[in-house]
């Protein structure tokens, strides 16, 4: 019987830990067995550094310019495996401030359709996604037939959270017309003040679930400085084992949801419940310091 | 312009104000209710003189209706730049714009293709995927480098910019200030992307705004000047329009320093500053630089037309009116001269087209200006519109239709079939997307963008092809074949 | 600036210098600098996917084509195929502008489509995308279901979408695209398990020859083939002049179309215009799916011929067969007049491959071959047949270079005729040798477009206006003692 070809995007606010956080569910998947290809979607192509060992992939974007044409490029080019039989791409894309990444992402997604990297035995696709935005090229993994699944990474901080809710806003445009449903909010610790009931209660807002929460532990940084998972480097640690709970849930996971997000008002209040923001005072407001 | 036509239009028969708003009451029902809206206040029924009654213009075009509209990018490169023959002109971004709109606009040209003229050839930079991802400034700047290497002669370069590089944010004006540096040339960047604007008419003023910032002045005449130079503007010499107009302005012992910018050479135009007078032909596309010369440089402009005898009879002593008595003398030399040659063209043709019925939807110009060129040969005008014409040429063109006619703005194709099926005029004048849908329809058509391949049509030397074609529209034997026998 | 002396002067250019540069760029010096050009594109022979996808959608009836972005390039487009034709060329455009671009093109999309279905009453409107949604990343899919859920269109009308960057492939490419989203649509749980409705599916491909597709349907039914062209643009642009415009007069039913995946086979005629087509048809049908060579000349006819009889277990007509005959005899008779000449071909790689098969033929060279957009692949694919002729040999195949490179190459390396569009003209010109128009777009000669160039009767159409072109040249250009009554 054919397997379902599960495709998920994993999106989150810049720095926040997503490259991180999806290779090594990635690999956690991988070790259960699974087949699996990460597209990276970032011009900064590093989302598959860890399961390949390598500092860059050479990007479908990079090659395309070398060739002059998407027409002559072959996927053997830009098209790696790593760690245990994983598919890695990255889209590649232009330095900040020219041309027009989110195309760089339309381009690449297109290109690995014609040439048939979608092959029959995936059992995911994971696509980890630039930044915060969903809008034009970078919505482009949620469309109709790409990913189905969007999780969120997101920490205790505020901004965090605020480009949760955000990204919460374009799924909503996109599941009116579209099968895209949101798994879950995937908490990468900070470690701030009471950060798992903090998103657990952002999840129930949004009506759906923290789906794992993972601990902050420095042996993802010393992985990392191998170019490794922890699933990789150190698979009876402990850490490893959290990567792999998450990607257990993630591979059980039936609770796919259109969230409701937040107006401004509801998040400044869930934020100031949990003591993360002050409520403000009228008073301050617009005065400078000598005033 | 001269008002000697201010006296308002015969009626003309059949024609009745109420009559038009009844026929555009019943085009607007077609309509929902949001579009309705919209395009209700691009047309009325006329009634010069009377406040109020007026078009609205230059607006956004209805998406969805089926509009013969082009884009910004259309004016510039088909009209404004396009024409100026030692120019490289760049279409900078995918192929297909310069793609299409190569050879189209039927701009001549004096000079060796590929050696010492270039708007007949099509320059792109044929934009890629990786284009688009990584930016196209490092591209155009080897553009510009090989155009310089593989066509020494020409005078400059414009990069006229389409759709994705404004979309991506390149900074062609960097590039090309650069360029220019290097290579000794102007390299002119117009940033003319199709999604600017409304129409073609961004275009035409984002286009004059470059010839303002990096062309005007920064030539002068290698001749001394004389009280009698002047510029042609905004004659694009489509089929040879240019020429025509220019033979009879120099008989009249005027110096043509200058023609923006049909057969166009970038230094004459560079050098117009220096001229006495400037001519303005097409209002529309160049008025902003006749003002800009006139605040900058104190250079009179005036409008004239050169569109049938009687038109063309009170511009030259219009135009002569503006100097010595000499000139004026020798506009009445020329027309006494060309009036029986006009004459005898009238007197072939009028019988033919005596009381034919015309319908005008052009431009930003030539309903109004061609008028007089069909009244000439007894033709009356019961519908005209413009495409992208603004206030101030509905302003031009509600004294020059009789009462009651239909003037109309951005029509949609829908609405030009009702009418014409309304008015079963006996020629459609228009553009090539309109021509074969009234053919079909068994209605005589005549393209007024491109001539119908024909051309001139202005001046003295543009009447006789002029009543020629209109006549061999209309009376075309074929027209008898339409209905078969069985 | 300073009016003393800052200023240049006008200056002119000298006729010495215009005769020394005129040439230069007929030289091998100039010919080797325009080689190397790796930027700029000179008049290239190809357009823009959009183009294509509009081509495609004029032959479905009672089709609207509808542009998703500026209002100009609708515009370009429609002028282009009025030009061509000679025929209207309805579309429409959701005129997307500046604000467009910022906040993405649903609100014009759903204007458009609410204004086009209610104004000119399509059975079904084709929309196919322009730069400006291509690189914002518009969302058609879920733009189009949001308009089907606001009901600005009904559930059930047909709108396919397609793709069609400008920045990527050519017409060719937005040919395929838009082909293939119609027919998916047309075709949503139309399959019948196990039914065969005897028909073949034909895809001409990228063709703007009406002549062409009138040939097809009249080989077929010599067969007694039922056949349903995908999309057949005959009588949409080539309608009768009666004294009633009809916006959509022709065009493949809609209905046959959503039977094409119950047909007994399929078979495309252009490899390069309908790859995406075609795997598509090849996962959605277990009937037969084949891609021919265009049947341009003899032996790719009899090779399409006899792949037709194959899936339909039918000999070859003998009125085919005569018709060989005939345009072999034609071929024979007039085979001096074009053995060894050269000629110079450029268009896209299905339409070039047919060429060189029919010039080979003919004992001709098909000398410059020029693709103005293609990838190593198509080279190759154009050298492989060159190498089974010996009149092949020493033929140039040019990919990624355009119609200033061929003007180099003709002047530098020359040959007896040109065969192409129109755009070709001015090459032709300089190197005083005619050009021969077949092909997209003929603007500058009436009717070419009802000649068909394909099959057998194609060949002698071709064979009969290149061997005139050259008798009539010795004509008028020959002295008086070689002036003869025969030739």
């Amino acid at each position: 019987m054919a397997k379902k070809l599960r495709q998920l995007a994993i999106y989150g606010k810049g720095g926040i830990g997503k490259s991180t956080t999806t290779q090594n569910t990635v690999a956690g998947l991988a070790s259960l067995g699974k087949k699996i290809m990460i597209v990276g979607c970032d011009p900064k192509a590093d989302s598959t550094r860890l399961i390949l060992h390598a500092k860059a992939q050479e990007t479908v974007m990079d090659k395309v310019r070398e060739l002059g044409t998407v027409e002559d490029l072959e996927l053997e080019d830009v098209l790696r495996e790593g760690y245990a039989g994983v598919k890695c791409v990255e889209s590649g894309g232009p330095e900040p401030g020219v041309g027009c990444a989110g195309r760089g992402v339309i381009t690449a997604i297109n290109f690995l359709e014609e040439e048939g990297a979608y092959t029959p035995d995936l059992d995911f696709v994971f696509y980890d996604v630039l930044g915060d935005v969903v809008c034009g090229g970078f919505a482009m993994p949620i469309r109709e037939n790409k990913a189905q699944e969007i999780y969120i990474v997101v920490s205790g901080e505020m901004m965090a959270m605020y480009a949760a809710n955000n990204i919460c806003k374009g799924i909503v445009k996109y599941a009116a017309s579209g099968s895209v449903r949101l798994g879950g909010l995937i908490c990468n610790s900070r470690n701030t003040d009471k950060e798992a009931e903090l998103i657990e209660a952002l999840a129930a807002k949004l009506g759906t679930q923290m789906i794992h929460f993972v601990p902050r532990d420095n042996q993802v940084q010393r992985a990392e400085l191998r170019r490794m998972t922890v699933i990789e480097y150190s698979p009876e640690h402990k850490q490893a084992e959290e990567y792999r709970e998450l990607a257990r849930k993630i591979d059980e996971n039936k609770m796919l949801v259109v969230p409701n997000p937040l107006t401004m008002d509801e998040l400044e209040g869930l934020l100031m419940e949990f003591g993360i923001i002050e409520e403000e005072d009228e008073e301050i407001i617009g005065k400078a310091e000598t005033a | 312009m001269e008002k000697e036509n201010s006296v308002t239009k015969a009626p003309l028969e059949g024609i009745e104000k109420e009559k038009t708003e009844a026929l555009i009451e019943e085009t607007l029902e077609l309509y929902t209710e949001k579009a309705r809206k919209k395009r209700e206040p691009h047309m009325t029924a006329n009634d010069p003189g009377v406040e109020g009654c007026t078009v609205k213009s230059n607006r956004k075009t209805v998406p969805g209706v089926m509009s013969a509209r082009g884009c910004a990018y259309a004016g510039a490169k088909g009209v404004v730049w396009g024409p100026i023959r030692d120019m490289v002109h760049i279409s900078h971004g995918p192929v297909g714009c310069g793609y299409y709109s190569w050879g189209t606009r039927r701009n001549l040209v004096e000079g060796t293709m590929g050696v010492d003229v270039f708007s007949g050839m099509q320059f792109t930079s044929d934009f890629q995927e990786k284009d688009i991802v990584y930016g196209g400034d490092k591209k155009l700047e080897t553009i510009c480098n090989e155009v310089r290497e593989l066509f020494p002669l020409a005078k400059g370069i414009s990069v006229l910019s389409e759709c994705p590089v404004g979309l991506i944010g390149d900074d062609i004006n960097a590039v090309a200030k650069k360029a220019s540096e290097e290579l000794q040339i102007p390299v002119v960047p117009c940033n003319c992307e199709g999604f600017r604007g409304v129409s073609q008419s961004l275009g035409h003023h984002i286009s004059n705004d470059t010839i303002r910032d990096y062309i005007i002045g920064t030539r002068e005449f290698a001749e001394p000047a004389t009280d009698y130079d002047i510029a042609l503007i905004g004659d694009y010499n489509i089929g040879g329009d240019a020429w025509a107009s220019k033979k009879i302005l120099e008989e009249m012992g005027l110096n043509v320093k200058a023609i923006w910018t049909g057969d166009g050479q970038i230094e004459h135009i560079a050098a117009t500053h220096q001229v006495k007078l400037n001519l303005i032909h097409c209002y529309r596309s160049m008025n902003y630089m006749a003002k800009v010369m006139e605040e900058k440089y104190g250079i009179p402009w005036m409008e004239f037309n050169f569109f049938g005898p009687t038109k063309i009879a009170s511009s030259l002593r219009a135009i002569a009116a503006r100097f010595d008595q000499k000139i004026q003398d020798n506009a009445e030399k020329i027309i006494a001269e060309y009036q029986p040659r006009m004459q005898a063209v009238i007197d072939e043709y009028r019988p033919r087209l005596e009381g034919k019925r015309v319908m005008l939807f052009v431009g930003g110009l030539r309903p109004r200006h061609t008028i007089g060129a069909y009244e000439d040969l007894g033709m009356e005008i019961i519908a005209a519109g413009y495409e992208f014409a603004h206030n101030d040429d509905y302003e031009r063109t509600y004294e020059e239709m009789a009462k009651g006619t239909l003037v109309f703005d951005d029509a949609s194709e829908i609405e030009l079939e009702k009418w014409a099926e309304a008015y079963r005029p006996d020629l459609v004048a228009s553009g090539v997307k309109e021509k074969y849908v009234f053919q079909k329809a068994g209605i005589p058509f005549r393209q007024m963008h491109s001539w119908d391949y024909s051309g001139p049509y202005h001046a003295y030397d543009g009447f006789p092809i002029f009543a020629r074609d209109m006549d061999m529209a209309i009376n075309s034997p074929t027209w008898g074949l339409v209905k078969a026998p069985f | 600036m300073s009016e003393t002396c800052a200023v240049k002067k006008v200056t002119e250019i000298t006729p010495e210098e215009v005769a020394r540069v005129k040439e230069w760029i007929n030289s091998a010096e100039y010919r080797e600098k325009n080689l190397a050009r790796t930027a700029t594109v000179i008049n290239p022979a190809h357009a823009c996917q959009p183009l294509g996808a509009q081509l495609v959608a004029h032959g479905f009836e009672g089709t609207l084509p509808f542009v998703h972005g500026s209002q100009g390039c609708a515009s370009y487009y429609r002028s282009t195929l009025n030009r061509h034709f000679r025929e209207p060329a309805p579309a429409v455009s959701d005129a997307m502008t500046e604000d467009g671009a910022v906040f993405g093109g649903q609100n014009n999309l759903h204007e458009g489509l609410e204004n086009a279905y209610n104004l000119y009453k399509p059975k079904m409107m084709a929309v196919f995308t322009s730069c400006m949604p291509e690189v914002i990343g518009d969302d058609l899919n879920a733009f189009i279901i949001n308009a089907r859920n606001a009901g600005l269109i009904p559930q059930d009308f047909p709108v396919p979408y397609a793709n069609t960057p400008s920045f990527n492939g050519t017409h060719i490419h937005g040919y395929d695209a838009m082909l293939k989203a119609i027919m998916a649509d047309l075709t949503t749980d139309k399959k019948v398990e196990g039914k065969n409705n005897g028909k073949l599916n034909l895809i001409p491909g990228f063709d703007a020859n009406t002549g062409n597709y009138r040939e097809y349907k009249r080989i077929c039914n010599e067969f007694g083939i039922p056949v349903t062209v995908l999309a057949d643009i005959s009588e949409s642009f080539d309608s009768p002049l009666d004294g009633t415009y009809r916006p959509y007069p022709g065009g493949t039913p809609l209905a046959e179309a959503a039977d094409a995946l119950n047909a007994q086979a399929t078979i495309s005629l252009q490899e390069h215009a309908s790859k995406e087509t075609i795997k598509w048809f090849s996962s959605e049908t277990e009937a037969p799916v084949e891609v021919m060579p265009s049947p341009i000349g003899i032996a790719n006819t009899d090779a399409f011929l006899m792949k037709l009889g194959e899936l339909f277990g039918k000999p070859v007509p003998a009125s085919l067969k005569d018709e060989r005959g005939r345009a072999v005899d034609a071929m024979t008779d007039a085979h001096q007049y074009l053995h060894n000449k050269k000629f110079a071909i450029y268009g896209d790689p299905d339409y070039l491959a047919g060429m060189i098969s029919f010039l080979l033929e003919m004992g001709a060279r098909p000398y410059h071959i020029l693709c103005s957009r293609g990838n190593k692949k198509v080279g190759k694919f154009l050298q492989a047949l060159l190498d089974k002729s010996p009149y092949g040999e020493g033929c140039q195949i040019w990919i990624n270079k355009d119609l200033w490179h061929l003007h180099s190459l003709v002047m530098t390396d020359p040959v007896d005729a040109m065969i192409g569009d129109t755009h070709g003209k001015f090459v032709a010109r300089d190197a005083d040798i005619p050009l021969i128009r077949v092909g997209f777009p003929i603007i500058d000669r009436v009717n070419l477009h009802r000649s068909p160039y394909i099959g057998y009767q194609g060949a002698i159409n071709l064979l009969t206006s290149i061997a005139n072109t050259f008798l009539d040249i010795v004509d008028r250009t020959c002295e008086d003692k070689h002036f003869e009554m025969m030739r």
